[in-house]
């Protein structure tokens, strides 16, 4: 995807997302025997909102992070991906089943973390997973044994027998947690699922859905918290009013937004306009800004690195330190937003101009 | 495709549990029935054995021939309690599935939302028409259930507390088993159907009890007709009204289930 695509009609925007998905320019892109598909998903409601057109593909034991503010259209992709919402156009498959056409047979693949918890308060935690176990057609043998390993797994044993109005949120999430895994899924769809955690429990979450993944489950994680999206996704997938934005594994997306590689370097107190100058005339250097501690700096190749340190050694520049950062899905993030947001005005300033 | 109703089993048990362990729910369903059907034909069973009776000629004249008759060939003092207990709260009793089933029904369907549960059960691998029997069944059948047993108690207690009077069984007359089994789950299936359209609009369970609540004001007014004599319920028109009940109940019932779909609800929340 060209940054020249980012700024584009809103149309173009759309259109060039789903180009990158066709094309397949890039090789690590061809996902072979996706698990989840989805070709020009659509579905809009009558009061505003929904999803305008979705082109993704998730492979196995992969992490799709659904990114985007609310009202995006993330918890409506997951309903349509489940088949609890019918497409308006488009096509979805889910382990190659149609949700829209056999939708218990993919919810019977499928386990689901929404936003809210969703457990009865005025069952226990046992009575809440017991039912989900049971409706999913798993013998009372083989629920009762699971649940209670996994309600010890979750640090919950204790609070079994307990009802769900008098637990923590974290406590809840966890409950709701097991719900979703129960039954052994191969796809999960998960709604925030750290919210509400306290950093421990945030961390055993995000170490169980990187160990699910690496058992070979596909995980679709929507999610506000672009710490845990980076670390986890190996796709993100970047909505914004129902419209798919940006698309694509994370590193492909930063090096279509930006050329080489963020380095910064430390002088130990802002670069002068003499470093910087000299900065912008050393080879391979393609853009420089000062920073509170020397420079921040991209460069077309990291091997540039050795070279570039000896330079301002060379004359005679206390250096402290040299860092190549990768570009962090939260980058990416707020680079698109904003392009999305300049779009969205120049849209509107020429809406209101005819 | 055949119903699941190990599902449907779920679903039952589930809600039904839920409402056990919520004393706001049980509670009122518990205590207009023990009102209704023990302590008042308790009290009435009491009163005509323990004072003087009231004169209810003139009442009686008000009566169609058939209810009349036999009442009239009675002793004065037999008289009041065959005519209360033995008809004129009859159609009050139809107060006791209605309010069941209307309730369960709005804690089943509107409660889903109020407490944000329903998309967790959307996502079930479940169908829409097994889910719909499930939480139609878990209103429908504690309504009818709640109102035989509360008819056996109100049997026994009536002919017990009338026994010094009446001296023989006089309960059930054929009014209250028109009631019993025809009418009342009629009523219990109307109320369902009304509460599952009302809950279809309504956001919580409160809400959905109070638009619902409209319903139950055709049956007071039965009873006070029945009470007052202007409105007449002799067990043809029982037959008749049963009939219509179940009609409108069939109807509104069969729509609901075609608007009940994960499509349409999910579409809500």
């Amino acid at each position: 995807m060209a940054l020249t695509a980012f700024c584009g009609t809103r149309h173009h925007l759309a259109t060039r997302a789903d180009d990158h998905l066709v094309n397949r320019a890039d090789d690590r892109d061809v996902t072979v025997g996706a698990v989840i598909s989805t070709n020009g998903l659509r579905r809009m409601f009558p009061g505003g909102g929904g999803l305008e057109s979705l082109s993704i593909e998730v492979g196995e034991g992969e992490v799709l992070a659904l990114l985007g503010p609310n009202g995006a259209g993330k918890t409506t992709t997951v309903r349509l991906l489940n088949g609890v919402l019918a497409a308006d156009a488009g096509s979805a498959t889910v382990l190659g089943i149609d949700p829209a056409v056999n939708g218990d047979a993919v919810r019977s693949k499928t386990g689901v973390l929404t936003e809210n918890a969703g457990l009865d308060d005025r069952l226990t935690a046992f009575e809440n997973l017991w039912f989900a176990a049971r409706m999913r057609g798993l013998g009372a043998g083989v629920a009762k044994k699971r649940i209670d390993a996994m309600l010890e797994e979750f640090g919950l044993a204790d609070r079994r027998d307990a009802t769900v109005q008098g637990m923590s949120t974290g406590q809840r999430k966890r409950v709701a947690l097991i719900r979703a895994l129960v039954h052994e899924p191969e796809v999960l769809f998960l709604d925030e699922p750290t919210s509400g955690l306290d950093p421990s429990a945030t961390r055993s979450v995000l170490d169980l859905i990187a160990r699910l993944a690496g058992e070979g489950r596909t995980v679709v994680l929507c999610t506000h918290f672009l710490g845990e999206a980076g670390r986890l996704a190996d796709r993100a997938a970047i909505l914004d009013h129902g419209r798919l934005y940006a698309y694509g594994r994370p590193a492909a997306l930063a090096a279509e937004l930006w050329p080489g590689s963020a380095l910064t370097l430390d002088f130990g107190r802002p670069a002068d306009a003499s470093q910087l100058a000299f900065l912008r005339t050393t080879p391979g250097v393609i853009t420089v800004d000062a920073d509170e501690n020397g420079a921040a700096l991209r460069i077309d190749d990291r091997g540039r690195v050795p070279h570039l340190v000896a330079s301002i050694v060379a004359r005679n520049i206390d250096i402290y330190g040299a860092t190549v950062h990768p570009d962090t899905l939260e980058q990416v993030y707020f680079a698109i937003e904003a392009l999305i947001a300049t779009d969205t005005a120049r849209q509107s300033s020429t809406e209101q101009a005819a | 495709m055949n119903v699941d109703w190990s599902v449907v089993r779920l679903v039952i048990a589930k809600d039904l549990r839920a409402v056990r362990r919520s004393k706001a729910l049980w509670l009122p369903m518990l205590l207009v029935p023990t009102l209704l059907l023990i302590v008042l034909p308790a009290v009435i069973g009491l009163i005509a054995a323990h004072t003087a009776s009231p004169d209810v000629t003139e009442f009686l004249h008000r009566l169609p021939g058939d209810i009349a008759g036999p009442i009239t060939k009675l002793p004065q003092r037999q008289q009041v309690v065959v005519l209360i207990n033995g008809y004129l709260l009859a159609p009050l009793f139809l107060i006791v599935p209605l309010m069941i089933s209307a309730v369960i029904a709005a804690d089943a369907f509107a409660g889903e939302k109020e407490r944000r549960t329903i998309e967790a059960l959307l996502h079930l691998p479940v169908s829409d028409r097994d889910l719909y029997i499930g939480k139609l069944l878990t209103a429908f059948v504690p309504a009818v259930a709640v109102s035989w047993i509360g008819f056996v108690a109100f049997a026994l207690v009536s002919n017990v507390a009338a026994w010094p009077v009446m001296h023989r069984v006089f309960v059930p007359t054929r009014l209250w088993l028109l009631m019993i089994f025809w009418v009342a789950p009629a009523v219990a299936a109307l109320g369902l159907g009304v509460m599952v359209r009302v809950s279809a609009r309504a956001r919580t369970a409160q809400e959905a009890n109070q638009l619902g609540g409209a319903v139950i004001l055709p049956l007071i007014f039965l009873a006070l007709g029945q009470a007052t004599g202007l409105l007449l319920v002799d067990p043809a028109i029982s037959v008749l009204v049963g009939a219509v009940m179940w009609a409108l109940a069939i109807m509104l019932n069969l729509r609901g289930a075609s608007r009940f779909t994960r499509d349409r609800l999910a579409a809500t929340i």
